[in-house]
């Protein structure tokens, strides 16, 4: 989350930067996690069977292996407003 | 499926198995996997045995019906398993090899092929009567399946009550079935089979508790059995999962479990110890929590047995985390409260004082007894049974009977938990296996499968089913909005919900979708891919789809189960994920898979008696075996025991095996050898050892075994009247007891507690053993044993009671009151605090003897990292499933056995090794295998040769080829995507998990993010 904030410096005016927006109080990330299927995701089935709770809003894709992440995907998934990838395996 | 050429045999390639429990069916997809035609005959109508009753399964909490119903479902399915239900065997001839079995078959009265499982016989039969299955508590027709998932899927028509069949009129059924399946001239059959080896796998009695009066089962309507409140507790049970009483179905707030009804009990019942109680109230009472917060859980128990694998820990969890009391307190009587019909249960409480307290509901913890057919199952199989009626077996032979031939396997043997019984499963495979050798393949029969229709050009037409996997999803989520939801998705051509998607009518629903709506994916929402997506893909294989054009949408475990009570958010997730999985599902396209040869050879890594012992099995079936023991000499822990809690000779038998491992012709061993490099993926494996010899294997099994702990406890090394277990029987063995001489002993002496939490289930027995051996030589040495719980499980009990009859004083501790030990010029003075006298007492012994427990071998963590195994945090290494695939590791041609897995006893460690050969056997036995499909496809044209891809690969599957360019070994390919993730030219691509399905994946999920 950001916005484009003009700012005045010493030698230019006007200079467009990127400041953090503000958080609202009821503000909930979106998180996207890259699971491996051998670990990470065999571990997100564990926290099911264990019913560990964890917020609704990690969403799991499962991949063969970590390795596999292209950054291109992580890219992708900001582009479209994710607030965080987690990346585990 | 191509098996290894039999050659000539007397013998024959079939197994009959008796009893289609968990253990029986194991037992009959291993042999039928691996080229054996098996025959299962079930005396009940359907296959399914005790498990399928339980609603979860401890310690994991997993459902029971999802886990056993895909078995089910392959049994049904197995080209090479012949079910024969409603059966009995009446006679046995024949040598082992070629037996002939008298098979008597009772009328179903139901045409099975016909019926089409549709139930409208039984919605309309008029009379009723109670359910076996419900316990009692919900009633059925007289025309009936005993549970919705049966196998086979149809009906039976029990003549006992059946209007027509007892009194002439009715046939509403036969009017109603569309099908013409009713069939009132069913006669049933006697007919032979000829078969080479026998399996009995007939499964247990529960204990009757009407017998104890004082407890009130059959007054007190409020008082149940334990496996009336797994049916209570069930979905698809008499409440629908709510837990509520039976007099008045109110919701229970306090329930007590009343322990060892049935069990443990020489005067009234039966004197064994049922090995499950335990841990089943223990799961229970999580699980009631679970259900409802409210309640308030109390176990009575006189030793809580927690000795499996991870057990001590779900215990703790159960009285830290759901607030389950446990008292050690047996419970005398049970009085109903006329008023409120609660139920006024006496006790001695912690202060020493009778108490008089006020349950809800109590649930008797009733105990397993051997099946009630044994005694005819004795004469017709002419098999022996020990003196409680359980089938004869030895320490050494845990799952031969005493007629060669013939195997047993499950509660038949002895009472144990469901992953035992599964091992035993692969055991008694494997021992048939063994025997059978080399008649395999003779009888059987390849699948035959359509082929596969041509998708190409053609636009998806995806199915969607939506699973309510009882209440485990429809509870939290909102099953039938998704299946609605979806239904206007690019490429959804149909959607609905399911009960239970994996279950057998399901499945064949599943297929009829997808011929009526031409369906040409499909997208499963419901559990995890990790254990289901096999059968769903072999489902839509039959019906004639490539198997890789599925996708299974994890909302159960990721899902429903991580966010229970926010219904709302959860549905919402289910509904991304599955919305995830129809974007990918668009984009797959058919895979074409590979096969490989196999090499017939295992290694074996640890020549302790699992290791020997899967050595001998496999050597045995045939194949050829490498077992590397890194010490001098063969033997691994059993070297240092003497004799068995049973009494049997250790190190005879010691010596005969290590003897008959050494003369085995298919067997190489290396001694003072370790794997020094091994490449290869499953029925390829490459391995160089210490001593320059290179190996080819198809499989491996770990067996390195554990040690002894060593303690710091108690003076243990500096003062010599402080020894353990170990140097005591040495002692006892060599010497004998010294006359005039005492003994104290200390149990869980570096065990269940942290850092080491964990039972080494050995330890009571050993201290049992030892002190069994003092009082038979000399009744007058005093003999001490200071206990937390004594886990003489199963029929070791008899041991304890021996004990204790003669005359060896046991005294509890708890861990926060541990013993407190003072060397004294000879022996040794402990005082420990009584909890009967409720004051500290004091005892002078020259000997102080500790319980140590086991500790896995150092050399696991190099094996395990070595061959990339994962082990817990005890670190014992991690089977593939607690449950149901306690040998297998999760990566493919990997087995484990023995102390390895979990401390355990000689006889389990023998069960484990042969189930390990068993399942090794399995993978062995083919020619073939097939390479999976999950692969890294490359693209020779996009390629630019740059060796991004060459460099990490940790397989080395590309390599520079002759024209200078990078290719692809596809046999080597794990599909892990390096290769693909790294790649700059985009020339690799996962099947199934390509660039543009990823980014559909993202894309779906990010919809809804503004």
């Amino acid at each position: 989350m950001a916005q484009s904030v003009a700012v005045k410096t010493r030698d230019t005016e006007n200079v467009s930067i990127e400041v953090p927006l503000e958080r609202p109080s009821e503000w909930e990330p979106e998180i996207l996690a890259f699971a491996c299927h051998y670990c990470a995701f065999a571990a997100a089935d564990l926290s099911g069977v264990m019913r560990l709770s964890y917020p609704y809003n990690v969403k799991i894709i499962r991949m063969p292996c970590t390795g596999k992440l292209d950054q291109s995907y992580v890219l992708r998934a900001f582009e479209r407003g994710v607030d965080g990838a987690f990346v585990a395996g | 499926m191509n098996m290894n050429t039999p050659t000539n045999t007397q013998k024959r390639g079939s197994v009959l198995i008796v009893g289609g429990g968990i253990g029986g069916m194991q037992a009959s997809l291993d042999l039928a996997d691996s080229g054996f035609k098996v025959h299962i005959v079930q005396k009940e109508s359907s296959i399914g045995g005790t498990m399928v009753m339980l609603d979860k399964t401890f310690p994991t909490g997993d459902c029971s019906m999802c886990m056993i119903s895909p078995k089910m479902v392959e049994v049904a399915r197995h080209p090479n398993i012949e079910l024969h239900t409603l059966a009995q065997i009446t006679s046995v001839d024949g040598v082992p090899g070629d037996f002939k079995v008298r098979v008597i078959q009772q009328p179903r009265f139901v045409n099975k092929d016909k019926c089409t499982g549709c139930g409208l016989c039984e919605e309309k039969c008029p009379k009723k009567t109670h359910s076996e299955f419900e316990q009692n508590l919900a009633v059925r027709k007289a025309i009936y399946s005993e549970f919705s998932q049966a196998v086979p899927n149809t009906r039976v028509i029990d003549r006992s009550i059946c209007l027509y069949l007892t009194k002439g009129k009715c046939r509403i059924c036969e009017k109603v079935c569309t099908a013409n399946a009713i069939d009132f001239e069913d006669k049933g059959r006697e007919y032979d089979l000829e078969v080479g080896a026998v399996i009995l796998s007939p499964g247990l009695k529960r204990h009757n508790p009407w017998l104890h009066q004082e407890l009130g089962y059959g007054r007190w309507e409020n008082v149940v059995t334990s496996l009336q409140f797994e049916r209570i507790l069930s979905t698809s049970g008499p409440f629908s999962g709510e837990i509520k009483r039976p007099s008045d179905q109110k919701h229970p707030e306090k329930i007590a479990w009343l322990q060892c009804v049935g069990s443990r009990d020489p005067h009234n019942a039966n004197p064994w110890c049922s090995s499950v109680c335990c841990m089943y109230a223990t799961k229970q009472a999580v699980i009631a929590r679970e259900h409802d917060s409210n309640i308030k859980p109390s176990i009575f128990y006189m030793d809580m047995r927690a000795f499996g694998k991870d057990f001590d820990k779900y215990v703790d969890r159960a009285k830290n985390e759901y607030n389950v009391a446990y008292r050690r307190s047996m419970i005398s009587d049970v009085r109903e409260d006329p008023e409120t019909q609660s139920l006024i249960v006496r006790y001695t409480g912690d202060d020493g004082k009778l108490t008089y307290e006020t349950f809800d509901m109590v649930v008797l913890s009733i105990g397993l007894e051997p099946h009630s057919d044994v005694h005819e199952f004795a004469k017709t199989f002419g098999i022996d049974l020990n003196n409680h009626g359980f089938a004869e077996t030895s320490v050494f032979s845990p799952v031969s009977t005493s007629r060669e031939g013939i195997y047993v396997t499950g509660t038949f043997q002895s009472p144990k938990d469901i992953p035992e019984t599964v091992m035993q499963g692969s055991a008694v495979a494997g021992s048939a296996m063994s025997l059978l050798g080399e008649a395999r393949g003779s009888e059987v029969v390849e699948p035959v499968l359509p082929p596969e229709k041509d998708i190409e050009g053609t636009d998806p037409r995806i199915g969607v089913i939506v699973c309510h996997c009882g209440i485990n999803i429809s509870q939290t989520v909102d099953v039938k909005k998704i299946a609605e939801d979806v239904k206007n998705l690019p490429g959804v051509a149909h959607s609905e919900d399911m009960m239970y998607a994996c279950a057998q009518d399901s499945q064949a629903k599943i297929k009829k979708l997808i011929d009526e709506k031409n369906l040409n994916r499909l997208v499963v929402a419901s559990c995890t891919p990790r254990t289901h997506a096999p059968l769903f893909q072999e489902t839509i294989r039959e019906a004639g789809l490539n198997k890789y054009l599925f996708e299974l949408a994890d909302i159960r475990e990721q899902c429903s189960w991580c966010h229970m009570g926010e219904n709302e958010a959860a549905t919402k997730k289910a509904g991304d994920i599955v919305r995830m999985n129809i974007a990918k599902v668009n984009r797959l396209e058919p895979v074409t898979t590979d096969s490989v040869p196999v090499t017939p050879a295992a290694l074996v890594i640890g020549g302790g008696i699992a290791g020997m012992t899967a050595s001998l099995s496999l050597a045995d079936q045939g194949f050829a075996v490498h077992l590397v023991e890194k010490d001098k000499a063969l033997g691994g822990l059993l070297k240092q025991v003497r004799t068995t809690l049973e009494g049997a000779e250790v190190q005879d038998f010691l010596r005969t095996r290590i003897y008959d491992v050494e003369k085995h012709p298919k067997i190489t061993v290396h001694t003072e050898t370790v794997i020094e490099k091994s490449e290869g993926f499953v029925g390829n494996f490459n391995t160089s050892l210490s001593n320059g010899k290179q190996i080819e294997h198809g499989a491996v099994i770990v067996a390195t075994g554990g040690e002894e702990y060593k303690p710091e406890e108690y003076y243990y090394g500096e003062n010599r009247y402080v020894i353990t277990q170990r140097d005591l029987e040495l002692n006892l063995m060599e010497k004998g007891p010294e006359p005039g001489s005492s003994y104290v002993m200390i149990q869980c002496v570096g065990s269940r507690q942290e850092p080491v939490n964990y039972c080494s289930r050995i330890c009571c027995q050993d201290a049992v053993k030892n002190a069994i051996a003092i009082k038979e030589k000399d009744p007058n040495i005093p003999v001490t044993i200071i206990y937390r719980d004594i886990r003489t499980y199963g029929l070791r009990e008899d041991f304890y009671r021996k004990a204790r009859d003669l005359g060896v004083l046991f005294i509890h501790y708890e861990p926060d009151r541990k013993p407190e030990v003072t060397p004294m010029g000879r022996g040794v003075s402990v005082t420990t605090y009584d909890y009967m006298m409720r004051r500290p007492v004091t005892f002078q012994a020259d000997y102080l003897v500790l319980s140590t427990g086991l500790r896995p071998h150092p050399a696991s963590e190099d094996i395990g990292r070595r061959f990339k195994l994962t082990r817990n945090a005890d670190g014992f290494f991690l089977e593939a499933h607690v449950k149901l695939r306690p040998v297998d590791f999760p990566s493919e041609g990997f087995y484990v056995a023995g102390l390895a897995h979990a401390p355990k006893n000689i006889d389990e460690t023998i069960s484990q090794a042969l189930s390990a050969a068993g399942r090794a056997g399995v993978l062995l036995s083919h020619d073939r295998l097939g390479v999976s499909g999950i692969i890294s496809k490359h693209d020779r044209d996009l390629c630019m040769s740059c060796l991004a891809c060459f460099r990490v690969c940790p397989f080395d599957s590309p390599f520079i080829d002759k024209d200078g360019k990078v290719s692809h070994n596809e046999v080597k390919c794990t599909g892990c995507g390096i290769c693909s993730g790294i790649c700059p030219a985009k020339a690799f691509q996962v099947n199934n998990f390509t660039d543009d399905q990823m980014i559909a994946m993202i894309d779906a999920l990010t919809e809804n993010i503004a």
